[in-house]
């Protein structure tokens, strides 16, 4: 039993570090700090960096552009981006439409499409939740109707994350309306620009654009571009939920923000004496860095080891569920920290001011998607109590 | 990075559980405590003879030479068994300060000894006034006719009764919380200066008020020797965090085991209480806890076993702080969801929030721990 990186592993951390501190530009480093969330150029442009260096898709495999790694060097990449802090890879194209491409598409939708999601040539989305279809995905209701060589799709996908940034848009859309909820669902890949697609914005308790409405209205998608077979998509769709685990913890960004809190309560005064003096303020601090080492190992464990997974299968949920409860937790210490300094609504391109306090609002949305807490926990008790 | 068990450590747990499994089912361990005895002395045998008392011995005395690794499975059978034996006391705590502070030829009159489970010794470190510090010495050596005699209290001695050997800390100079000035001493508990007030903790198992009245001592090395003795006293209470945080995961476990089936056969309102969601949902949260408790108790061992490693320090922290939390809200959730009969004394789930209590208590703390960390972050 130990806990110490091997000497390759930790000769890898230090590349990683490196080549972060050399490549990553200052502005970026600054912003993301600060607590802002990445730009869309900040992350097209860090991704490229990255993928120059077979980085950006990490765990795909050689062939289609990515590094091969394993789990460890993974975790390393993430948490030294975390710690810089960097652009972490667009998560719909890396580690979900990826992986599933390479599982169920044809070999001219892989061709075609892994590189420039590699390289963010393209930028997409994930339209799966629908205004009547939450944590009960599978009711979801889009439908698409097969004419000739074409699908024709109608209906409303929602919450539809970075839509307003994206060019394409992997959905989740019913193809056999008599079939069981599960049966009758396909996994399409739509281009944004095609006629009858309107996006509307959502603007969540951050007062930001993150989220949107997507409508779709006869919308023409060839059938080239179906993935899987027709009225498989849930096995695209579970696939997808469950198979890049690497982030779900979240470790790297809760170690990051629990540092920026700390150097914040060393800078923040209260009638002349810095927030650090107090001493019920820093157990707090402590407590939430015991916790984050908790999670941290738990998360070693669990992806490290085949023995930890069999041992309890549905140990993906614990690692949502408590980084979850740790993000928000340390968001929150952020926000008292700042405290009536962090009220003044100020300008996303104020470098120096982060957005602490409505950043703390749009963490409550971590126990939200990916499957809410109470999903979560759900999962969880089948697998114990049965 | 590894978190298996190796054969050997695989092997010893698998044969410490039968052994506890036969010998401290919770009915014979109830039946233990109504006799009034301090453990169980066949079990004692069994750990004998099972090598668990030499484990942490070095193999030139006699032992294995094992580590807080080693002894993390053994801890956490301890814990779900709720045993009673004076294991920790005797070969985690006594055994590592002999180890560390004595010279050799007081290691080679003990350990093998104790290696072989003939001799009980038990660490007397701690003073009420002291409570969580983690040095408070207020106990007094002073040398006289040639020898040396000890003046002092030491508060909740575990296994007291049953130690034929005290190790105890005590000052030959400066105030009681000054980290130079105190030395290891070894005490004969049939000296003519010790008194031991017997008592049971609130989780049953014995421990007991020592009073030292001119006791006759013999340093276990050079009593100059400061640093030494403060590296010993660090080392052994290193080792006590690990094998505490084991042994509350492996209570968090045995709740938590005895509270998922409590769900799968207990009926109300004509259906299985584990089919209601608010319960499930406890269940899970307890789940997470007993994760996280798992996971400190093997940053525990493995701090405990690397002193000089980065992180080693504010691990034992962070562990202490964290199992303890944790196995406690398992404990309070396998109560909860028991109902009336997690409230009895008949039932074993209620006899882990007294262990869990009384183990956060030893070598300081949750909130101890956490202040001890926030002062580093000054």
């Amino acid at each position: 039993m130990d806990l110490d990186l091997t000497p390759e592993q930790r000769a890898f951390r230090d590349e990683v570090r490196t080549f972060i501190r050399e490549k990553l530009p200052s502005e970026i480093r600054e912003r993301l700090r600060a607590g802002h969330p990445p730009r869309k150029q900040d992350t097209v442009a860090w991704q490229r960096i990255l993928n120059e260096r077979g980085w950006a898709a990490p765990h795909w495999p050689k062939r289609y552009g990515g590094a091969d790694l394993g789990p460890m060097e993974r975790l390393i990449l993430l948490d030294e981006a975390y710690r810089a802090p960097a652009p972490l890879p667009q998560a719909f194209n890396v580690g979900m439409l990826g992986p599933v491409l390479m599982k169920f598409g044809t070999p001219a939708q892989c061709d075609h499409f892994l590189p420039r999601l590699a390289n963010l040539d393209i930028w997409f989305c994930q339209g799966f939740s629908e205004p009547g279809s939450g944590s009960d995905l599978a009711s979801l209701r889009t439908a698409a109707r097969r004419e000739g060589d074409h699908y024709i799709v109608n209906g409303q996908k929602i919450w539809t994350t970075t839509a307003h940034l994206a060019d394409w848009v992997f959905a989740l859309v019913r193809t056999d309306t008599e079939a069981r909820k599960q049966e009758g669902i396909s996994f399409l890949l739509i281009d944004l620009r095609t006629p009858g697609i309107t996006i509307r914005p959502i603007h969540s308790i951050d007062g930001e654009h993150h989220l949107n409405e997507v409508f779709f209205d006869e919308v023409r998608v060839p059938v080239g571009n179906l993935v899987g077979q027709e009225n498989k998509g849930w096995d695209c769709a579970k696939f997808l939920l469950s198979n890049e685990r690497t982030g779900i913890a979240n470790v790297g960004l809760c170690r990051e923000r629990l540092d920026y809190a700390r150097e914040l309560a060393g800078r923040y005064t209260q009638a002349g004496k810095p927030l650090l003096d107090d001493p019920k303020l820093r157990a707090d601090i402590a407590m939430l860095e015991a916790e984050t080492r908790a999670l941290e190992i738990t998360n070693w464990r669990f992806l490290l080891t085949d023995s930890e997974q069999k041992r309890l299968p549905a140990f993906a949920s614990v690692l949502k569920l408590k980084g979850t409860e740790l993000q928000q937790e340390i968001n929150a210490l952020l926000a008292r920290i700042v405290g009536p300094g962090g009220l003044e609504r100020r300008s996303a391109d104020e470098v120096t001011h982060g957005p602490i306090a409505p950043r703390y609002f749009y963490s409550r949305a971590a126990s939200i998607y990916g499957g809410t807490t109470e999903v979560q926990k759900d999962i969880l008790a089948k697998a114990i109590v049965g | 990075m590894n978190f298996e068990l190796n054969e050997d450590q695989a092997a010893l747990a698998e044969s410490l559980s039968r052994l506890l499994a036969d010998r401290y089912g919770f009915e014979k361990r109830r039946a233990l405590t109504a006799s009034g005895a301090a453990h169980d002395e066949k079990t004692w045998a069994g750990l004998a003879e099972l090598g668990l008392t030499a484990l942490p011995v070095p193999e030139a005395l006699g032992g294995f030479g094992g580590g807080a690794r080693d002894l993390l499975p053994a801890m956490q059978a301890f814990g779900r068994s709720l045993s009673m034996e004076p294991f920790l006391a005797s070969a985690v705590l006594a055994g590592t300060a002999l180890r560390l502070g004595a010279d050799e030829a007081m290691q080679t009159r003990l350990l093998p000894g104790m290696a072989s489970g003939e001799i009980v010794s038990a660490w007397a470190h701690d003073e009420p006034a002291g409570r969580h510090a983690p040095l408070w010495v207020e106990t007094r050596a002073e040398r006289k006719d040639g020898g040396w005699k000890l003046d002092g209290i030491k508060s909740n001695v575990p296994a007291g009764g049953l130690a034929r050997y005290f190790v105890v800390s005590a000052r030959i100079a400066g105030a009681p919380a000054d980290a130079n000035g105190c030395a290891l001493f070894l005490v004969d508990a049939k000296d003519a200066g010790v008194a031991l007030r017997e008592f049971r903790l609130v989780d049953d198992t014995a421990a007991g008020e020592l009073v030292l009245t001119q006791a006759a001592a013999q340093p276990l090395a050079n009593p100059e020797d400061s640093t030494r003795t403060r590296l010993a006293i660090q080392g052994t209470v290193a080792a006590g965090i690990a094998a505490v945080c084991a042994d509350m995961s492996g209570a968090a476990q045995a709740a938590f085991d005895l509270a998922m089936d409590y769900l799968r056969t207990r009926k109300q309102f004509g259906r299985l209480i584990g089919e209601n969601q608010a319960l499930r949902h406890r269940a899970s949260e307890m789940l997470v806890s007993l994760e996280m408790a798992r996971s400190m108790a093997m940053a525990a061992a493995v701090a405990a076993d690397d002193a000089s490693a980065e992180d080693s320090a504010p691990d034992l922290h962070r562990a202490k702080l964290s199992v303890a939390r944790n196995a406690r809200n398992v404990a309070l959730g396998a109560i909860q969801l028991h109902g009336g009969i997690g409230m009895t004394e008949e039932y074993a789930v209620g006899h882990y929030l007294r262990r869990i209590h009384v183990l956060d208590q030893m070598f300081g703390d949750a909130d101890a721990h956490a202040a001890r960390l926030a002062a580093a972050l000054l």
